[in-house]
């Protein structure tokens, strides 16, 4: 019904719009960055002068430190999410139908609150007199107030509780299709509990893990505004350098595009080794 | 006697971590909400309980404004949006259209890269463009990372559709016209309702591809906040801040619907 050549011009009609959109204000942007990276920088914006200072610096590794520090953090912040996704996925996949969607729901409405209201939520908790010194204090815990915000500690912490739901979600939906009588089979059979969960739980899992890791580590990657309302300001984030370029004046905009290159660049790596990784793991008939 | 062992080292761990998981996640919000009724300039120790940052908000012209701009934006792009989506997931319907695979890839894309590129490209457009930065442009941008969920969404409720329905109509001698609006839609519209709270979850929670892309005097809530943080004059952000998180908990809670949709978006 839909081969015939005059729905098929339809069907190119109403894919048209979104296909232009996408090109002209996301692939062609891209382009933009590419050239404005040959610039010269100027207080405001660029001179239309080429210059190649922007990509020497990002090859000689000036920003070295930036890239290496935010890589560290979505690994950090990827691994502690799949930590405590993972047994929470687990419980919500298995609790009754009823019980199931009020506790997605416990796990969506977080999500669902403006992020920078969390992020500021965080600051009260762990400022030098907020919450937690409070309680710590009051409890004898502690002498001194624990100087946590504007650590690398407070971005860790709230990196994890900005995307566990990212991670809990589309484990919660792998596990929720899994055949829990494999487990028991095993079990049956003699195997222990964790030798079970190893051999059969975690490799039908996968995909699940792979598609977590997608939602986290590659926002995390580029991630500007916790660092800036929690993190230490002597240790830059490649998203913060990014945007102190583009905002802070004098204003180095060449910098900024051979930067955003640079992570787009890593990204790319990322998501190939992650295609790379799956498809391997498909082969192996893992997944 | 296994069969009552069986589980039961993970279930107690599982209880564990889920239940810090939910300390985890609930205790911020909850520390906002009693702090908005704290009675002290300095937001961290409790003084008494007022009201008075709740009426401060209501004379707040700038916070006003600002949430307007982010009603506005939000509407707008979240109409467009799934609109273009709906057209789409439509299009692409069509398995055999050259170049579809090509096409997906460009609207899988903005997906998996990092926001802050969406940004800083957009403002760097803008700027070869010599556009003049405002509502437009945040439109724009608000409309080019809403519309890839929109058509993903639609598409993922296409998938399983049922098209034994549209040759019954046809059948029955339904134009094609009337097919779609009197069967099509309607089965696909759950799908269409969850892209459009979808987008317009995105847009009034973007904070950084707004900021490159909104020119001085045109503040979304979200920007708005983030210069009040950092300017240190927080009092009613908390109040603010309430308000919001009791809209969303209403929403989720008193409306089936969208729960459901949000649901299914996952």
């Amino acid at each position: 019904m839909k081969s015939n050549t005059n729905s098929s011009k339809l069907d190119y009609l109403l894919a048209a719009p979104t296909l232009i959109w996408l090109t002209v204000f996301f692939l062609v942007p891209y382009f933009i960055v590419l050239i404005y990276g040959f610039l010269t920088p100027d207080i405001f914006d660029v001179k239309f002068e080429f210059n190649l200072d922007a990509y020497r610096q990002l090859f000689e590794g000036t920003y070295f430190r930036p890239f290496l520090l935010s890589v560290k953090l979505a690994i950090t912040t990827t691994l502690l999410c799949i930590l405590i996704a993972y047994p929470v996925a687990y419980l919500i996949a298995r609790a009754s139908d009823k019980l199931k969607n009020t506790l997605l729901i416990l796990i969506i409405i977080p999500f669902w609150t403006n992020l920078i209201i969390r992020i500021f939520s965080w600051r009260i908790f762990l400022s030098y007199n907020g919450v937690l010194n409070d309680i710590l204090l009051k409890i004898g815990l502690i002498s001194q107030p624990l100087e946590i915000m504007r650590t690398d500690l407070a971005v860790i912490m709230v990196m994890v509780y900005v995307y566990l739901p990212y991670m809990i979600l589309p484990l919660y939906s792998v596990l929720e299709k899994l055949d829990f009588t494999l487990l028991h089979a095993a079990m049956d059979l003699g195997a222990t509990e964790v030798k079970s969960f190893f051999k059969i739980t975690l490799p039908l899992s996968l995909e699940g893990i792979f598609a977590g890791v997608l939602l986290v580590f590659i926002p995390s990657l580029g991630t500007y505004l916790i660092p800036q309302l929690v993190g230490d300001q002597r240790s830059l984030y490649v998203g913060q350098v990014i945007t102190y370029k583009i905002k802070n004046i004098p204003r180095n905009w060449p910098m900024a595009s051979a930067l955003s290159f640079g992570l787009l660049i890593l990204v790319a790596i990322f998501l190939l080794i992650g295609y790379i990784l799956l498809r391997k793991s498909k082969v192996r008939g893992v997944v | 006697m296994r069969r009552f062992t069986r589980g039961q080292f993970f279930k107690g761990m599982n209880l564990t971590v889920f239940t810090f998981a939910m300390l985890f996640l609930y205790i911020p919000i909850l520390i906002l909400v009693i702090f908005s009724f704290n009675d002290a300039r300095i937001v961290t120790s409790w003084k008494g309980f007022t009201f008075k940052y709740y009426l401060q908000l209501l004379d707040n012209v700038a916070i006003r404004q600002a949430f307007l701009n982010t009603m506005l934006i939000a509407g707008l792009s979240t109409f467009i949006s799934t609109l273009l989506g709906l057209l789409t997931a439509l299009g692409l319907e069509n398995k055999k259209l050259k170049g579809r695979r090509g096409f997906m890839g460009l609207l899988y894309a903005p997906l998996v890269i990092p926001d802050i590129l969406m940004g800083v490209s957009l403002a760097l457009l803008f700027n070869f463009l010599s556009v003049n930065t405002g509502m437009w442009t945040v439109l724009i941008a608000h409309i080019t990372f809403c519309v890839s969920y929109a058509v993903i969404v639609i598409q993922s409720r296409l998938e399983g559709f049922d098209y034994s329905l549209i040759e019954a109509a046809m059948d029955l001698g339904a134009k094609p016209a009337t097919t779609f609006f009197k069967v099509k839609l309607p089965l696909i519209m759950p799908g269409v309702i969850a892209a459009a709270l979808l987008s317009f979850t995105l847009s009034i929670d973007d904070f950084i591809i707004t900021f490159f892309t909104s020119g001085r005097g045109f503040d979304t809530l979200p920007i708005y906040v983030e210069g009040t943080i950092r300017r240190g004059t927080i009092t009613t952000i908390n109040a603010l801040s309430t308000l919001v998180i009791g809209f969303t908990l209403l929403l989720v809670v008193f409306t089936k619907r969208v729960r459901k949709s949000l649901i299914s978006t996952f």
